[in-house]
């Protein structure tokens, strides 16, 4: 880092401000952010992080339905491109989790400083796809098939329980992390004990080889009804859409890194006594090998839980609930049948049945508690992290905004999407208009491709050289980028589809 | 209270934990198409190791072998024990069954196959002890002093965090002043 005390400007370069004499770090045209000390990394590699959030978003329905329903249409060798998918995501993670610990500011942040249209572009598309309540449907139809209740009536009471919740709750961070750690140790346990018992050394090494199967497609994957499936699929293995940007917040919230200088967000009741949220993040003084080793240790921290936990419970559940389908699909070849023809919620209750059928009802209602297990994660992780992200771009960057306070504006999101939900599943489509379904997918992936260039935009352009990405890394972000937007744009230009 | 005792009462999450987990494969059982016996045997050869060795995780955790929430050494401790629980589970139920030891694998890729699955039954296993087990403390920690001494350790960690806090707060609110 730079530290001369002329005041600099433009992207990238240390300085100060006259007034306070205050060394600080420029990036982009934005207020810089001031050097503060960096915090201790947490001494030991603890497994419980805000990585939580993004197993509970990332474990939905592209690792217990898409991916089970391509491994039964070709084979286990599709799964290389699972592979790339989840490893290329878990780069993604720690790339995002590079500016949010250094900085304390969100991807979105970040994005602004860049070019502040990239950020409200976000801003856009999270409303467009995030505000209908479609993801409700799945986890609420399988309790529905347990226990008699219509399942729009679960999806609005578990919508205003929701709300209700997270208005309540001191800090949200602390309960969310706490009911989700719970559910999703439920899960992995449950699926540990799954994979033990149902699988073996040989299923092990036909999933692994199928894994490396580089460069295999059978033919009829590439024809407009099978291409655009396995673009979604491959979207949708690990965290979709934006959910890799709502991690930078969650990061920010739990403290990690630089994001220990900047508040918690509270719920509404607790509004009132939320310190004011700092108009920028922080730097730390890369100079000083102390605080690079302290930096070290946040790194280490982070690729531990970007690599067992994110991606070895993203494996582990995958493979699981592959199995499983197999197993289902084994015993009643209409389960097969039904999942190639793709009927989601048909597939999930055939599956359902023939566990049923095979030993006891008991057994379908508990394949379906772990769909609709699946589902209560995703949608809890959904509504606070869409909230998080929205009263964070409005605070920073909405004129006015600021005198809400960031705890108002995220209830003000979270609301606002909630009674939206519950008009449109009690009188409208709940995927959002047919007429733009297309559209929505679209944007979805384009969202991942845009974030992989947002990524090397800001780590490259807006950290202090000693801690920006290795080559490697950005030759790997840069591989995601073309990946994603390849994939998408050749899929609509050869088979006039966006993705299924 | 006999220290035997002691140690026992703070291995009761890892116990719950392990139980819990192994009466899973009763359903699984079931699902494969068998009998309710056959479940019921197989749910309580995996359920009782599982939850011995559960119970040894916290046994190890009061004697400050293991530290809270420190992977690696539980990550160990699993890699061996959840494959001689799955060996148990197998031999017991196939003798149970069909008067015969038989494994669904040869010997070593059964237990590579399940050393692989160790890691992730690990993972969840330390994860939720780590959110069961302080409130389990909390509430025997005035007559246990093992399990007093396990929640000192957690509250000096949080105390650790909250003063951490405090600073950051303290400084935020010189930076505001001074502002």
């Amino acid at each position: 880092m730079e530290t001369s005390r002329t005041p600099a400007s433009g992207a990238g370069q240390a300085g100060t401000t006259p007034a306070q004499e205050e060394r600080v770090w420029k990036a982009g045209r934005l207020e810089p952010m001031p050097i503060r000390p960096l915090p201790d990394a947490p001494p030991s590699v603890h497994i419980l992080g805000p990585t939580v959030f993004l197993v509970a978003l990332g474990v939905g329905m592209g690792e217990s339905y898409m991916w089970p329903r391509l491994v039964l249409l070709f084979g286990p060798e599709i799964r290389w491109l699972f592979l790339i998918g989840v490893t290329l995501q878990a780069v993604v993670m720690l790339e995002m989790a590079r500016y949010a610990m250094a900085t304390g500011e969100s991807i979105f942040f970040g994005a602004a400083r860049v070019f502040k249209p990239l950020m409200w572009f976000f801003f856009a598309v999270a409303i467009l796809v995030y505000i209908w309540p479609g993801h409700l449907s799945a986890g609420a139809a399988a309790f529905e098939k347990i226990t008699g209740i219509p399942w729009v009536v679960t999806a609005c009471v578990g919508l205003v329980l929701v709300g209700i919740v997270f208005s309540l709750a001191k800090v949200i961070y602390n309960l969310l992390e706490n009911v989700l750690s719970i559910l999703i140790g439920t899960l992995v346990v449950g699926t540990a004990i799954i994979a033990a018992m149902v699988g073996s050394w040989q299923d092990l090494s036909s999933t692994i080889t199928g894994m490396f199967a580089f460069g295999y497609i059978p033919d009829e994957a590439l024809s407009p009804t099978w291409f655009p499936v396995i673009v979604g699929s491959i979207a949708f293995a690990g965290p979709s859409g934006m959910q890799q940007m709502w991690y930078t917040l969650h990061l920010r919230d739990s403290g990690a890194g630089m994001g220990a200088h900047i508040p918690k967000i509270r719920g509404l009741r607790h509004a009132g006594e939320e310190e004011a949220m700092p108009s920028r993040g922080f730097m730390f003084d890369t100079d000083n090998p102390e605080e690079m080793r302290k930096w070290k240790g946040w790194r280490r921290w982070v690729t531990f839980d970007a690599f067992l936990l994110f991606w070895g419970i993203t494996m582990l559940v995958t493979v699981s609930f592959t199995v499983l389908a197999q197993a289902a699909s084994r015993q009643n070849s209409n389960v097969k049948e039904l999942i190639l023809a793709g009927d989601r919620e048909a597939s999930l209750n055939a599956m359902s049945d023939s566990f049923s059928s095979a030993g006891s009802s008991v057994l379908g209602a508990v394949f379906l508690g772990f769909i609709a297990l699946i589902g209560l994660n995703a949608t809890l992780g959904l509504f606070d992290s869409f909230s998080r992200g929205q009263a964070d771009m409005s605070y920073h960057f909405v004129p006015g905004a600021k005198k809400f306070g960031i705890s108002k504006l995220y209830a003000g999101f979270l609301w606002a999407v909630i009674i939206f939900g519950i008009l449109i599943l009690l009188f409208g489509p709940a995927d959002g208009p047919g007429a733009i379904l297309d559209t929505l997918a679209f944007l979805s992936t384009f969202a991942m491709g845009a974030y992989c260039v947002t990524l090397l935009l800001v780590n490259n352009r807006m950290l202090p050289k000693p801690i920006r990405p290795k080559l490697y890394t950005n030759l790997i972000i840069g591989f995601g980028a073309v990946f994603y937007l390849g994939m998408l744009f050749y899929s609509l230009f050869k088979y006039g589809v966006v993705l299924d | 209270m006999d220290r035997a005792r002691l140690h026992a009462e703070v291995a009761l999450p890892g116990l719950l934990i392990g139980v819990i987990a192994g009466a899973m494969a009763g359903g699984l059982t079931l699902l494969a198409g068998n009998s309710g016996a056959w479940a019921l045997v197989s749910a309580l050869s995996l359920a009782v190791p599982l939850g011995l060795l559960g119970a040894g995780y916290g046994f190890l955790l009061g004697r400050s072998l293991f530290q809270p929430g420190v992977f690696a050494p539980a990550g160990l401790y699993w890699l061996v024990g959840f494959p001689l629980a799955r060996l148990i589970q197998e031999a017991v139920t196939s003798h149970v069954v069909f008067g015969r030891v038989a494994l669904s694998d040869e010997l070593l890729f059964f237990l590579a196959y399940q050393a692989v699955v160790s890691l992730g039954f690990a993972i969840g296993f330390v994860w939720l002890h780590e959110r069961l087990a302080p409130h389990w403390f909390m509430r025997i920690a005035r007559h246990n002093p093992v399990a007093h001494e396990l929640l000192e350790r957690y509250i000096a960690h949080a105390e650790n965090l909250w003063r951490a806090r405090e600073r950051r707060r303290a400084m935020r609110q010189g930076e505001k002043g001074a502002r």
